[in-house]
């Protein structure tokens, strides 16, 4: 049911057990601040079984972003739209091999994949304050910054809004 | 993601948790009902833990399936495997939806995922049980559970209810009384003395 998706560098796969260690490790660390860490190894599994259960409750979902030539995932990029998200984002977090464009690489092809497959007309990215290096993501792929949003659980958010479809079209 | 086998019983059918299910085990997780089971939780916490039910799945190859009415569909609760993260062994778990209490569903659904993972290769299984949920205790007693006083607990909160082995079970006055308590259930005519069990 979760489709994978190719760019020139990366596969975009869905998770599943061999990407406990990578996430819990990387959720163990400060690295994770900015997007809901840390967590300890019990949270951070739990955590990963949400991730696949989101595909089946709303259809769609991220995906474990690994290089082409390993396995090994690297990072989480997809569409979330969890219970009290205020509308659907694409979302990135990359946490071995960065400063090589791989989050925006990613980030575009689960655009696409909204714009393309899923027929979405836009689409926003939620980045906390601080979060400077997802700021430039977002920024690379042409979104802009709007209103803030506060929310419930992780406070004030900064709302990237990303060009349409055919703006944005590959 | 895993294909999520069909289990049919006398009255049931347990299918995988799909979305237009989730309301139920919304109402159920935000009442007094789940408190044995971490609730009450809050819209956020439960649309998550569900979520999680689906993805243990794919994790584990195991999981937990949805209470289904073989005739009608309705729902009425969950039951199934479950050891997420912390989980010292393989659980035998469930819930029953309150209203539908008292029906025999979570004996006769415990008893069929049991047999389950028991034909699939599990050589046992546990229940971690809040000492205060005497209703499910008396459901792990009528399953032939004993408590294990010396296995490890999730966090000492719990009580562990060891399930007789596979050996054990196999074709044993236990087996055969626990299917005749749900034929009983299963017959309209039957009116169970005492408080409802589920």
């Amino acid at each position: 049911m979760i489709p994978t998706l190719t760019t020139e560098r990366l596969i975009l796969r869905a998770p599943g057990p061999q990407d406990i260690d990578p996430f819990a490790a990387f959720y163990a660390t400060d690295a994770s601040k900015h997007v809901g860490g840390p967590l300890n190894e019990a949270e951070t599994w739990r955590y990963l079984c949400q991730v696949i259960g989101h595909w089946s409750l709303r259809g769609y979902g991220r995906w474990m972003v690994t290089r082409k030539d390993d396995d090994a995932a690297i990072g989480l990029v997809g569409l979330h739209n969890p219970y009290d998200w205020p509308e659907p984002e694409v979302g990135w977090y990359i946490w071995s091999g960065l400063g090589q464009g791989f989050a925006s690489e990613a980030g575009r092809a689960a655009r696409d994949y909204a714009y393309g497959t899923l027929g979405w007309t836009t689409v926003m990215s939620m980045i906390a304050p601080g979060n400077d290096a997802s700021v430039r993501v977002a920024e690379a792929m042409g979104a802009v910054r709007e209103k803030d949003h506060d929310h419930p659980r992780h406070g004030r958010l900064m709302i990237y809004r990303h060009p349409g479809p055919e703006a944005a079209a590959p | 993601m895993t294909d999520i086998p069909t289990l049919e019983t006398r009255r049931l059918m347990l299918r995988g948790p799909q979305p237009e299910d989730y309301p139920n085990f919304k109402a159920t997780f935000a009442s007094y009902r789940s408190r044995f089971m971490g609730g009450p939780l809050n819209a956020y916490e439960a649309w998550m833990l569900y979520a999680a039910e689906i993805g243990h799945w794919d994790i584990r190859g195991f999981g937990m399936w949805m209470i289904h009415d073989k005739d009608t569909d309705e729902t009425y609760g969950m039951a199934g495997g479950w050891q997420p993260a912390g989980w010292p062994e393989r659980e035998i778990a469930w819930i029953i939806w309150p209203d539908k209490s008292g029906k025999g569903y979570a004996l006769e659904a415990t008893h069929a995922v049991r047999a389950h993972y028991y034909a699939g290769g599990w050589d046992g299984a546990v229940s971690y049980i809040d000492p205060m949920n005497l209703d499910s205790i008396r459901l792990a007693e009528r399953l032939g559970a004993i408590k294990d006083k010396t296995a490890q607990t999730i966090d000492g909160s719990d009580a562990v209810y060891r399930h007789p082995s596979p050996q054990a079970l196999d074709g044993s006055q236990l087996a055969h009384g626990i299917e005749m308590e749900i034929g009983h259930y299963a017959d309209p005519m039957f009116k169970p003395k005492g408080w409802a069990l589920d």
